[in-house]
């Protein structure tokens, strides 16, 4: 019966699909506590400059520090954090439907994108505004990579050719969710310093003013590659539950067809019983 | 007196110390116990610390933090740029 052929080919390549959606769960799951264990420790680290940059920031004068420049926004660089592959539930179309409607937002504004990975891109290349994709630094993630790219965004902001930078990127809740956060890059946000919690007596060396004119730099680097790690985080974290969902669906239509498989061989077999017992009876 | 070197990726330094040598912006400084509360900013150059006791931690994978071949209490790591705070006894090193 060509039915039950068909069947059995179905459920085969539905067995070979669980297969391998279950391999790419697992590989995500791998990935993601590296990844975690990433965010982990950049912690301290961030916290601490944090706190040391509350504690100078009074000193800064927005008109001194060409990174804290409020300017009038006619050109405003989108930075968009996706991934390079696939398959992983909605994460990149939430970054490209949040940037979609940021764009539309900024009416008059001319709006250029910067893309970290490939799946942005794909996504804006035909309108035309992507200046730059960064697909490289998700086979390498350090501190170092990150720098590079860090630097283009503030040398293009200290040279005007942006008024305003926003980067847009996915931070990591835990496996199943992720948020898309859009973060003001350029000009910096110092975050203020919280209520009754006093700066302590230091001594600054060199001076208050030149130490925030070297953190914030440093500031800014650090702010990138957290937003880059937690955007890899999430990406894992999606994949792991869009490839959990998917292997789950798989097992359940598998088991819907066996027993639509099995029901078709009792009936062959019944109906072969019934043919031979008729064949006999007309003897 | 405690110090902590910290990187965005890792922590390369955990451990009691009884003095450190900075590479200051200003000059090379060096930190003992009980000195004011300080920030300061750090150049390209190497930290020298000298262990109070072998109450330490130090991350290997890094192969950043050295021993002193001249004296055995002392190690070095070297750096680009950093940032370093002081309170209570308490050293924070922010390098990269």
């Amino acid at each position: 019966m060509a039915n039950l052929k068909e069947l059995r080919n179905r459920i085969t390549s539905i067995g070979n699909t669980m297969k391998i959606t279950s391999a790419m769960k697992m590989v995500s799951a791998a990935k993601l506590k590296k990844a975690q264990d990433a965010i982990q420790s950049m912690r301290p680290y961030s916290e601490k400059l944090t706190e040391i940059l509350q504690n100078v920031s009074s000193s800064l004068s927005p008109d001194e520090n060409v990174y804290a420049q409020q300017r009038e926004v006619k050109k405003v660089l989108l930075v968009l954090v996706t991934s390079n592959r696939g398959l992983c539930g909605g994460f990149n179309s939430n970054i490209t439907k949040a940037a979609a409607s940021r764009i539309k937002e900024l009416k008059g504004v001319d709006v250029e994108i910067m893309t970290i990975g490939k799946k942005a891109n794909d996504m804006f290349a035909k309108t035309g505004r992507v200046i730059k994709t960064e697909t490289e630094i998700w086979n390498d993630l350090t501190f170092e990579n990150t720098d590079a790219i860090a630097e283009e965004l503030m040398s293009g902001f200290a040279d005007k050719k942006w008024d305003r930078i926003e980067v847009l990127y996915n931070q990591f809740k835990n496996a199943a969710l992720q948020i898309v956060q859009n973060e003001q890059y350029l000009p910096i946000v110092i975050p203020a310093q919280e209520e009754g919690k006093s700066t302590g007596d230091y001594i600054y060396e060199p001076s208050k003013a030149e130490i925030i004119r070297d953190l914030i730099p440093v500031s800014l680097r650090t702010q990138l590659f957290k937003s880059l790690i937690d955007s890899q985080a999430s990406e894992h974290g999606a994949r792991m539950t869009a490839m959990h969902k998917a292997t789950d669906n798989a097992s359940e239509l598998k088991d819907e067809l066996s027993l639509e498989y099995n029901k078709a061989r009792q009936a062959a077999i019944t109906n072969e019983i019934l043919e031979i017992v008729g064949g006999a009876n007309a003897l | 007196m405690y110090l902590e070197i910290i990187t965005p990726e890792i922590s390369l330094f955990k451990g009691e110390v009884s003095s450190v040598t900075f590479p200051g912006a200003a000059g090379s400084f060096q930190v003992l116990k009980d000195h004011a509360p300080v920030i300061s900013m750090l150049t390209a150059g190497r930290i020298k610390m000298r262990l109070a006791d072998d109450t330490r931690t130090i991350d290997p994978a890094s192969g950043r933090v050295v021993l002193d071949t001249s004296d055995d209490h002392a190690y070095f790591v070297e750096i680009k740029h950093g940032v370093v705070e002081m309170t209570n006894n308490n050293l924070i090193v922010l390098v990269d």
